[in-house]
């Protein structure tokens, strides 16, 4: 074996450290799924140019048909407990390797910034296999999705560069990344039906991680706190800024009066 | 199995929504004996609401699912769009949605809290354009009666002195909280259009009441509210009910019909225990409907006899007609100007400080326009708290990512549209001839078609929304067609109508008390009496009816008349 490639970071096993998610029950789901095939597209699905030398070329369109069986379990009713929701309102789906990937590209979409934490510090892959595996049409709809998107990236990998995403070096990894992560007029024909599928996994991991607590002080959300007394307005630093955009739109004559 | 007679309450109820919470309260407080039966379960606000919960803390980041229709924290119980085990059908062709709950204080538990009371433009639109309904009464004979609703229920908002909101005397409304910037942007360029922008009026207290605490502003009013302050029966007017000793409430108590003697008198009701399945009787000398109008009119319909062939109350036909909802459409924008705007808390009391009331009453005289009735806009945008918005329109990855999603963060200013709708003969509701509930009650079954009225009114929304957005500086694009644009019928959640009242006997259910044109100890009090649906949201005008028919009625009963 000759010289090995910088390994991509997310080849450590993703563990989840989210609280409310964290249970010794999801850990031993997580360690039984283990048994199962790490990916069902690659397993069920091979894609037509694996012969091909992987030479980081780029790739013909593709797309692995994923067979997913329908989740049919309950969902948590119509009357839940609100004051403490259930903590694992259905079996958890992903399989480890599922979950890896997932956490690699959760932190190439959201990574850590100085104290601000990554995607998958605060548990977004976690969040995102509650999503994917819960057994309401929408969610059952982006299973697919998603799932088809993941297995895309390590047929792609394969296929570029000769191994699944995450024995990638980051360059590689990269070099497939901005293929897909920008759906425009530029965007080349065979990475289009990526582009959307990767819009919708972006937009989860983004959702996922503004709404940890970690996520929402990053965005600056400061509400959702008791004030008291009457309510107290924009803040002077709102008001200015207020003034200034009425003024540039010509509106400033019009301005709301009590 | 039948109550014996020394239990037997004066007036039975059925619904503890905003129209029979309000009947117990006045009727109690008036000294009668009062029994309330409700469908649902019993619920505690104050032991159930989930007050400071975060969004990251739910399922599925609080997202909408069919099991909770309005996202996870929605104080809805087994309800939303269907009720398990007790379906709804629609005709070939029709699309209707009807939203039930089944628990106490029925949907007044996440009402969006706006009351906003009508007027005698509202109650005469048929004087007017020939078009609907009048209703059988002035806006000076209901007028103290919104007063003492607003004094009791807690109001917050100002007297604008805008012809389509009739002022409270002073003192009778609560301070508005303040605007915030997306509304005062939209204030400006809706006035620049000569369009007003002013404070809603809304069920929220800004000033304690009775042991109901002020608003502290956090916590959205849709998953109810445990110290008081958005107003739902279940922490007022039902608690206040019961502590005259007069009132008894039974849950779990599906009402299958309203019971008839052989000379056809109402006598009581027969309802179903849901939690042994054992069918009950019950009598009263009074009956009151508040079950919701399309529950209403379908207990009507499935309690016909020999002597109520057509159904109950229904000599004139009317009963399950002149069905409406609200009209409504959504339109929104990114604002580039509001774009890294300075950050800070824009909960307030939840939902709308600032509304645009409708302003097209001249023009409407003047036939500038191509539509009969108005319409208002409820604002949305501001700095909301993170959840299951999945924004699938966002760009690349790592940092630009993230400073992207916080740019647009408050930038983002919406339109919903709520409108009038004309009662037409494609909109009602009959009994499904095949399906049944798991009660074994035959279901409604809807039909529904808009008219041209609602296109056109929904169209000339959409483009003065643009405008505005337009002024703001937001690109719109272009308008949806407004057959596509309109919301389906029984999404807004206001239907009503369907057993109008009116001043003949022939071409409506009720006289104005509410009280069966067929059958005089029988009324109704919920929003199926409305012989219009004027755009500004029903509860407030079901409760205020409610406390003046149910006093009315106290009369009646106090002169032995019943």
């Amino acid at each position: 074996m000759s010289h090995k490639p910088e390994q991509g970071a997310a080849l450590q096993p993703y563990q989840t450290n989210m609280s409310r998610r964290q249970s010794l029950k999801l850990m031993a789901a997580l360690a039984a799924s283990g048994m199962l095939p790490a990916l069902s597209g690659c397993d069920t699905a091979p894609p037509a140019t694996k012969t091909a030398a992987p030479t980081g070329a780029l790739t013909e369109a593709h797309w692995p048909d994923l067979n997913l069986p329908p989740l049919t379990g309950p969902g948590y009713g119509t009357d839940p407990n609100l004051i403490l929701p259930p903590e694992s309102p259905w079996p958890l789906t992903l399989t480890p390797a599922q979950l890896g990937l997932l956490a690699l590209v959760a932190d190439i979409l959201v990574p850590r910034e100085g104290a601000v934490p990554s995607a998958s510090e605060v548990g977004v892959p976690t969040v995102l296999d509650e999503w994917v595996s819960a057994p309401y049409p929408r969610q059952q709809q982006d299973r697919i999705t998603v799932l088809s998107a993941l297995a895309w990236l390590d047929d792609e990998a394969t296929m570029r560069f000769g191994s699944r995403f995450a024995a990638l070096t980051r360059p590689q990894q990269l070099a497939i990344i901005d293929d897909i992560a920008f759906d425009t007029a530029e965007t080349k024909p065979q990475f289009q039906r990526m582009a959307k599928a990767f819009a919708l996994l972006r937009g989860l991991v983004v959702a996922a991680f503004f709404a940890t607590p970690e996520g929402t002080k990053d965005i600056g959300y400061v509400g959702n706190t008791a004030i008291g007394g009457d309510y107290p307005g924009p803040t002077p630093a709102a008001k200015a800024h207020l003034d200034k955009i009425l003024s540039e739109l010509g509106l400033q004559e019009f301005a709301w009066k009590a | 199995m039948t109550t014996a007679q020394n239990d037997m309450p004066e007036v039975l109820i059925v619904g503890s929504g905003a129209g029979g919470a309000m009947a117990a309260y006045e009727l109690t407080r008036n000294g009668h004996k009062v029994l309330l039966l409700e469908a649902g379960r019993d619920y505690d606000p104050k032991k159930e609401t989930p007050m400071f919960k975060r969004n990251g803390d739910a399922p599925l980041l609080g997202a909408a699912t069919p099991d909770k229709d309005f996202g996870f924290y929605d104080a809805t119980i087994d309800g939303g769009w269907q009720v398990p085990n007790e379906p709804y059908t629609s005709a070939e062709g029709s699309e209707f949605m009807w939203w039930r709950a089944r628990m106490l204080g029925g949907r007044t538990n996440h009402w969006g809290r706006y009351a906003l009371r009508f007027s005698e433009h509202d109650f005469k639109g048929k004087s007017r354009d020939g078009l609907g309904a009048d209703w059988p009464f002035e806006y000076k004979d209901i007028a103290p009666w919104y007063d003492k609703t607003e004094a009791l229920v807690g109001v917050c908002g100002t007297n604008t002195g805008l012809d389509d909101m009739p002022p409270s005397p002073d003192g009778v409304l609560q301070p508005p909280p303040q605007p915030r910037v997306p509304e005062l942007l939209v204030a400006a360029a809706a006035k620049k259009l000569g369009i007003p922008a002013v404070p809603m009026h809304r069920a929220v207290l800004t000033r304690p009441l009775d042991n109901r605490a002020a608003c502290f502003y956090a916590t959205p009013c849709g998953h109810g509210c445990s110290i008081g302050a958005a107003f739902q029966t279940t922490t007022s007017l039902l608690p206040m009910a019961k502590a005259t000793g007069l009132l008894e409430i039974r849950t779990d108590a599906m009402v299958k019909t309203v019971t008839t003697d052989d000379q056809g008198q109402v006598r009581g009701v027969s309802y179903i225990d849901k939690k042994t399945g054992a069918e009950h009787s019950v009598t009263a000398r009074v009956v009151i409907l508040a079950a919701s109008a399309c529950e209403s009119a379908r207990l009507l319909l499935n309690s016909k006899t020999a002597k109520h062939p057509q159904g109950l109350a229904n000599s004139s036909g009317q009963v399950g007609k002149n069905l409406m909802d609200s009209t409504g459409a959504n339109i929104g924008a990114l604002v580039p100007a509001l774009q890294g705007r300075p950050i800070y808390n824009e909960d307030g009391h939840t939902a709308n400080h600032l509304f645009i009331p409708w302003w097209g009453h001249q023009a409407q005289a003047e036939k500038k326009l191509d539509f009969p009735r108005g319409y208002h806009f409820e604002l949305g945008g501001r700095f909301g708290e993170p959840g299951a918005n999945i924004d699938t329109s966002l760009q690349g990855y790592g940092k630009d990512l993230k400073q992207q999603v916080k740019h647009k963060y408050g930038a983002y200013v919406s339109f919903a549209l709520r409108g009038e709708m004309l009662p037409n003969p494609d909109c009602y509701l009959d009994i499904d001839p095949e399906v049944k509930d798991k009660w074994g009650i035959p279901v409604a079954r809807f039909h529904w078609k808009w008219s041209e009225h609602e296109l056109k009114q929904i169209a000339h929304g959409l483009k003065t929304a643009k405008e505005i957005l337009t002024l703001m500086g937001a690109e719109v694009g272009e308008l949806p067609p407004p057959e596509q644009a309109i919301l389906k019928g029984g999404q807004i959640i206001h239907e009503v109508g369907t057993t109008r009242m009116g001043a003949s006997k022939t071409d409506s259910v009720t006289n104005q008390w509410g009280q069966s044109w067929d059958c005089p100890n029988l009324f109704v009090m919920d929003g199926g009496v409305f012989a219009s649906n004027p755009h500004k949201n029903c509860t407030l005008t079901i409760m205020t009816l409610a406390m003046r028919n149910s006093s009315w009625l106290s009369a009646q009963l106090k002169q032995g008349a019943l």
